[in-house]
Parts: structure tokens; sequence; C-alpha cells
């Protein structure tokens, strides 16, 4: 997956316009891992 | 609303937590206007996300100002005992013994993280007002090159991302049982005078 977006500018070059947008889950899937993570990590300490 | 500022028992002050509120609301107004049509939810954002984002700056500025002038930078400054907590968190062993801390490694860290974002994005945003018309003023996005323009869009998009991120995280935290009296200090100003390293 590509992590930015290009576009072409009026001479056909090729222009950055900013952050791939199709990464817009990536922090809610990481902070969803992270919260799991911390939830079995929770549980785990006290049943112990 | 009564402050009761400099009475026993007072977490945080009424500007403090008017600033964090503020700031709560205008991030959500962000994040919201930002992601919502990105993921299909088509609206005008734009007035509302530089709006907002203005106002962030504004609050920023102002909270600035008083970390400055009036409550200081050391309670919220990192020091190597919030190294050793961490540590002994990730082992899960506990850090009563340590040097008491208003704040402790883990609300400091996620503050400096959150810092750094904003920081971002506020420069990064107030430079791309220049490429919008206002009331105040007209749009002129020639004042820097088209190269120039993919980087601040790069790093308003990135810091973007990971301040949604920081946010997840901030209200899972917030929410677990054993913060939740940091979050009616929060809300009500009365709460624990230490976050790590002593009972209050």
């Amino acid at each position: 997956m590509e992590l930015l977006r290009y576009t072409q500018d009026v001479f056909g070059r090729k222009m950055l316009v900013g952050v791939n947008w199709d990464l817009v889950w990536v922090p809610v899937a990481a902070a969803g891992a992270l919260i799991v993570l911390h939830m079995a990590l929770r549980l785990w300490r006290q049943r112990g | 609303m009564s402050d009761r500022e400099g009475l026993p028992g007072i977490r945080h002050k009424l500007a403090e937590r008017l600033f964090h509120w503020l700031m709560a609301a205008s991030v959500v107004a962000l994040l919201a206007t930002a992601f919502l049509p990105i993921v299909g939810i088509r609206f005008a954002w734009l007035p509302l996300h530089w709006t907002a984002g203005v106002a962030l700056t504004l609050l920023v500025l102002v909270h600035i100002g008083r970390a400055g002038l009036v409550n200081g930078l050391a309670a919220m400054s990192p020091r190597g005992a919030d190294l050793v907590e961490v540590g002994r968190a990730v082992l899960g062993r506990p850090a009563d013994d340590l040097a008491p801390a208003k704040y402790d490694a883990f609300q400091k860290g996620i503050h400096v993280a959150v810092l750094l974002a904003v920081l971002v994005l506020v420069a990064t945003g107030l430079a791309m007002l220049v490429k919008i018309d206002t009331s105040l003023w007209k749009r002129d996005p020639a004042v820097l090159s088209d190269l120039s323009w993919g980087y601040i869009y790069v790093a308003h998009g990135a810091a973007a991302l990971v301040l949604l991120f920081l946010v997840i995280l901030h209200v899972y935290f917030a929410i677990l049982p054993e913060h939740r009296a940091f979050l009616r200090a929060m809300i009500v100003g009365r709460g624990p005078a230490l976050a790590r390293g002593g009972k209050s």
C-alpha cells in the first residue's frame, strides 16, 4: 500500500498531495490492538 | 460556577479544566471534519475544520502561556523516575516508592505525544489557511512551491493520524476504573493530588 498520495500537475509531473487516506484505519486498528492487549494483561494480572 | 481554587483536594484549576474540555471539543470537531468525509460522509467540512483549527490554536497559545507563566512546567516534565516507572509497569511491579509526582509517566507520555502532534497540526494548519478564501483574506497558494505544499499536507495528515490514535487511547485509559478519580478531577476539579508515589 502506498503511504503517500500523488497527482499530476498541469505539466504532467508527479505532485505530492498528502498522506494516503486508505491508511486511516491504521491508527484505529493500532489503538484497538493496544487496548485489547492492555485488557488481556489486566485480566491476567488480576487472576495471578 | 465555583472554582474553589486553593482549597485542599483541588487537582485541576477551573482554567485547566476549561482548557481541557474546550480542546477536547475542538479536537473532536477537527477529527470529525477531517475523517468523516474520507469515510464517505459528505458535508461542507472545510469552514468547520479551519474554524475549529483556529480555536484550537488560540487554546494552545493560552495553555502554553499559562503553563509557562502560571503553573510552571516542572510537574509535566519527564524525569528519570518516569522511565523507572514505565519499566516497573511493564514488569507488573509497584511504583509507590518512586518520587511523588502529580502526573505519572503515562500521563506525561501522552501529554508529550499530543503536544508534538498538535504543534505539527497547528503549524501546518496555519500555513494551509493561506490556501482558502475567507472574509479576512484571499487565497494565495503561490506563496510556496507545490513540493513544499506536498510536505505540509503530508505532515498535517500524518500528525492527524497520530492524534486519532492518541485520542482513542486517551479515552480508553481515562474511563478505566483505576483512573476514574483523575477523570472526575478533570470534571469537578477535586481529586488526588498525586498520580504516583503517595495516597491523597
